[in-house]
């Protein structure tokens, strides 16, 4: 622990390290400094130099029973190279990370910098809980990750999920069949796939590619993991267990089963196995498929193809099997997951980001997110504020408290009330009532409408129907909208201002404001057009293209200050990357947005961006809770952190929450800085080897 | 020698449809040669094997009767007799699969060979003329070759005349009668790897017993990509009407080590049942000298010098 402030001398010294030449002199060129003949990466150019300030302390990372040797490092030399230091938790018996804790504690000055424990599950709760551990990357299953969310709600840790091993290969009827055969090998039946496979095939080639996968399968050899002329190993007694129960469910369920190769009849080996016929709709088909089977499922086109490996949690890795370009890359660009090899399986990089979406967590490894995984923006505070342990998780936000009627009113009589800005106008609340709005002089300023969880429904619903055509568009068209907004918003300048003027605010400073606003729109347009793709030559022959793609809906919940400005600068770089949008304006005064959404009824598209006003906790809690919501941004108060972190264990979406500490929304560096543009979209890694 | 192929009716929907993905196909090269690897006895074993599928190989400008009577001797007793004896294979009737010369030579080589009843293969390389390479394919056969090898037109597959190309390769079958027809594609000559299994597929439907990579005297010669195209054209041809096509790699096997690798290719792609000689032959000439070294080594623990192994 005392090594975190060694920092970059760490850095220097690691590099001299023989292990894992490779990963880590990627990291350190990445950071910025160190070996002239590491490939330089190209990092993405929206990401400014001093985003790599600061590391983040010390990391605690937590290795699945079966890992990879290179998975390790992978994850361990990045946090090393940019001065964080690590606490590793492996599984019993596995004594490659305690060689390497020996080997890095020889690294002179600076003992401790990694530090490995090696025990059961059960110490995970307990390691994550320590009080000096800045980060939690947890790499494993689904459900522990979950427990894992649930538990370190509110802790002073963050978290970082990489889960599941399951994989997607889409074989369609233009694809080199025997080279996917192959690919099924890498994927399933080697030791380089982490687990089983989901194989779907076109159906004009599935009788051909069912006989060849059986032929192929027939050759494979199995056998201890040093021998030479083995294709794969075995996993240990736990997944020879989970391979036995799920192929017996499968077969009950009316599955095919083929098994072939040449494999030792001892209980921690399991042969290569072939499920199909099975129905989609069995408990067998919704869980992951476990190594080392290959579950096969026919489809008709490509576009069904898309929606069948679409419509499953898992968002890890998938590869599209195809000699048509156009196809191939249509299908690349269609799946929801984090790695797309088109005519490859398996192929990995330290230099390019690796990760997923959807239920497999949304932590990186490898290239640029990678890096940030460890690193915080300068100016942020180190340590995250610890929340209270007593949160009622069942009744936070359930009951809406009710409010008393205004009294008499004084002055001119104020508006109708507003109502909820969603689907592109202005609709009556489920609950048809409204709750009155202060100024800062105490006097009524106006009446919005008390949302609740199925206006959040509809809000989620309407976003959603937007998102295609919204995703769809070019940047320059969602720019050009955006610009049109901040022309409005110029347009309606003394309106605002004069609103914010009765919150309190200087007339000089609202207008300033509204001002900022109308910039912050306008420059989150241009940022969007600006940004490529960034190519990365990994060791490969052929580029891989890191995307930026939009989150799909998502929820915000704005903070208390700043209601005008915060709104737009939260809204901005959302739309900007394609994302839609349900907000929460500020409770306190929920005017400056309802008036920014008049301007959007009529310059965007219906459903692009959604504003529910209401009681804050009771909102949270419907849109932390919904399965259907992507990603979630929380700025208000301590406790509702604690439940948006909590609840998003539900469908495991990534969250950013404040934990109540105020942020300087004026400041170009928190308002509109570069966490604002990781944050808001996700990466997806599409390689394309070459070669003819 | 068993019987020939009869070859098919010409059916382009067999090639129409097919595609191969040269980087994946590379991939798959580089896991063999690295995955299947053979040690001490059974690789004393492997390499034994891998004698008894080699052509050895002489086609040199300044070939006479000499070399050629010395070349046939190696053919008969491949190993030294006291490496076979000390490993109990002595009477296992050790020899190369056939000797391969020019047809200008093969009359020396019925001489040479006349005792020892090994099958002779002719070559006739180049680009010539359609009519010439058919009188030379009669005029070995009446000298008493009992394998010819002969290279197709290039220009017909990289210009898509496929109909042309089964043509000419059912010439060749005519003009061969009994002998095996090995077709030779020349693959380091035909672009891509796509246009490799359409060759090999015209060559097995027009009736070639053996599929053949190249003359072995081409700046690109058998490579693990090329082969495994072929292989899986083969392997193809076979389910789609039972015949069993054979294949001979040739040019740049040079080392023992590579021989192994290319039997862990046949067997992995193909099969136990394609690994005799009637199915796969290795076209090679130092490669038997590699192959006794490594057997003296294994007998003896030594290593051994140029002049301790009869020369070929």
């Amino acid at each position: 622990m005392a090594a975190t402030r060694a920092g970059p001398r760490a850095r220097e010294i690691f590099t001299s390290l023989e292990y894992g030449p490779v990963p880590e002199s990627h990291a350190c060129a990445l950071a910025g400094r160190g070996d002239p003949e590491a490939p330089a990466a190209a990092v993405d150019p929206g990401i400014p130099g001093d985003w790599a300030g600061c590391s983040r302390g010390v990391i605690g990372l937590i290795l699945p029973p079966t890992f990879s040797f290179l998975e390790m490092m992978w994850r361990i030399c990045p946090a090393l190279a940019v001065g964080c230091t690590v606490v590793a938790l492996v599984p019993p018996a596995s004594p490659a990370p305690l060689l390497l804790a020996q080997l890095a504690g020889e690294l002179g000055p600076f003992p401790g910098i990694l530090n490995v424990l090696s025990g059961p599950a059960s110490l995970v709760p307990i390691l994550a809980s320590q009080p000096g551990i800045r980060k939690v990357a947890f790499c494993g299953a689904p459900e522990e990750g979950r427990a894992l969310r649930r538990s370190l709600a509110g802790e002073c840790a963050e978290l970082g999920l990489a889960l599941g091993t399951e994989s997607l290969l889409l074989l369609t009827d233009t694809a080199d069949v025997d080279s996917a055969v192959e690919g099924v090998v890498d994927a399933a039946w080697s030791d380089r796939g982490p687990g089983g496979l989901r194989l779907l095939i076109q159906e004009s080639v599935w009788d051909e590619a069912m006989r060849r996968l059986q032929e192929r399968m027939g050759r494979l050899r199995s056998g201890r993991g040093l021998d030479g002329a083995v294709d794969m190993g075995a996993r240990g007694a736990a997944a020879c267990d989970l391979v036995q129960r799920f192929v017996r469910e499968a077969q009950s369920q009316g599955a095919q089963v083929f098994q072939a190769g040449d494999v030792p009849s001892e209980r921690p080996f399991y042969p290569p196995t072939l499920v199909s016929n099975l129905p989609p709709a069995s408990p067998c088909a919704q869980v992951e498929v476990p190594w080392p089977v290959v579950v096969a499922s026919p489809f008709r086109t490509a576009k069904e193809a898309l929606l069948v490996a679409n419509g499953t949690p898992r968002g890890g890795s998938a590869s599209v099997w195809s000699e048509r370009l156009g196809q191939a890359l249509e299908l690349g660009y269609g799946l929801q997951v984090g790695t797309v090899w088109i005519n490859a399986h398996g192929l990995r990089d330290p230099s390019v980001p690796t990760g997923g979406c959807k239920e497999s967590g949304c932590s990186w490894h490898g290239g640029p997110d990678g890096l940030y995984e460890y690193l915080r923006p300068s100016g942020t505070p180190a340590r995250l504020s610890c929340l209270s342990k007593n949160l009622n998780y069942d009744t936070f936000g359930l009951a809406v408290p009710s409010t008393l009627p205004a009294g008499p009113e004084i002055g001119p009589s104020p508006a109708p009330p507003y109502g909820l800005f969603v689907g592109g106008r202005f609709q009556a609340p489920g609950a048809r009532s409204s709750r009155p709005i202060r100024d800062s002089s105490g006097n009524l300023h106006g009446y919005v409408a008390e949302g609740g969880a199925k206006d959040i429904r509809g809000a989620v619903e309407a976003a959603h129907q937007a998102f295609p055509g919204w995703a769809g568009q070019s940047p320059g068209a969602r720019a050009a909208l955006l610009w049109a907004l901040a022309a409005a918003l110029e347009r309606r300048k003394s309106t605002l201002a004069s609103r914010l003027e009765r919150q309190g605010a200087e007339l000089k400073a609202a207008e300033a404001e509204v001002e900022l606003s109308a910039r912050r729109l306008r420059a989150w347009g241009a940022r969007v057009q600006a940004q490529g793709h960034t190519l990365q030559v990994a060791g490969l022959r052929g580029p891989v293209l890191r995307l930026r793609e939009p989150l799909g809906v998502l929820a915000v919940v704005c903070p208390d200050e700043w209601p005008l400005l915060a709104f737009v600068s939260l809204l901005a770089p959302a739309l900007a990357y394609g994302n839609t949008v349900v907000m929460v304006p500020s409770a306190a005064c929920p005017l400056l947005a309802l008036e920014v959404c008049q301007d959007m009824a009529t310059v965007f598209p219906a459903g692009l961006a959604n504003v529910v006003t209401g009681d804050r906790d009771h909102l949270t809690r419907c849109l932390a809770l919904h399965q259907d919501v992507q990603a979630m941004w929380y700025f208000g108060s301590a406790q509702g952190s604690q439940f948006v972190e909590w609840a998003s264990a539900g469908n495991l979406k990534p969250v950013w929450a404040s934990r109540g500490c105020p942020r300087a929304w004026d400041q170009e560096a928190e308002g509109a800085g570069p966490e604002l543009g990781l944050r808001v979209a996700r990466t997806k890694a599409l390689w394309l080897p070459m070669g003819d | 020698m068993s019987a020939h192929n009869r070859g098919t009716e010409l059916d382009l929907s067999w090639i129409s449809k097919i595609q191969v993905n040269h980087p994946a196909v590379l991939r798959r090269a580089e896991q063999i040669q690295a995955r299947r690897t053979v040690k001490k006895e059974w690789q004393a074993a492997w390499l034994l094997k891998a004698v008894t599928f080699i052509d050895l190989t002489t086609l040199s400008g300044d070939d006479t009767s000499s070399n050629i009577q010395r070349l046939c001797y190696k053919a008969k007793y491949p190993i030294r007799e006291d490496l076979l004896k000390a490993l109990n294979m002595h009477d296992k009737g050790i020899t190369t699969a056939a000797v391969c010369v020019y047809p200008a030579r093969v009359c020396d080589a019925v001489k040479a060979l006349k005792a020892a009843g090994c099958n002779i293969p002719v070559a006739s390389a180049g680009q010539t003329h359609l009519k010439t390479r058919l009188e030379e394919i009669r005029l070995a056969v009446e000298d008493g070759a009992t394998e010819i090898d002969v290279v197709i037109n290039r220009s017909l597959v990289l210009t898509g005349q496929w109909e042309a190309l089964y043509d000419e390769i059912r010439q060749f079958r005519k003009a061969c009668g009994e002998a095996h027809l090995k077709t030779i594609l020349a693959t380091g000559e035909l672009g891509t790897l796509t246009n490799v299994y359409k060759a090999s597929m015209i060559a097995m439907m027009a009736g070639s017993d053996f599929i053949k990579t190249s003359t072995g005297k081409e700046t690109v010669n058998a490579t693990f990509p090329v082969a495994i195209v072929m292989l899986r054209a083969i392997r193809d041809f076979f389910w789609k009407t039972g015949n069993k096509i054979g294949f001979k790699p040739a040019g740049g096997i040079r080392s023992a080590k590579d021989s192994l690798a290319w039997l862990s290719l046949v067997k992995e792609e193909l099969g136990d049942e394609w690994l005799k000689p009637e199915l796969f032959r290795i076209g090679a000439s130092t490669l038997l000298s590699d192959i006794e070294r490594q057997i003296y080594h294994h007998v003896t623990g030594r290593y051994a010098a140029y002049h301790d192994l009869p020369m070929s």
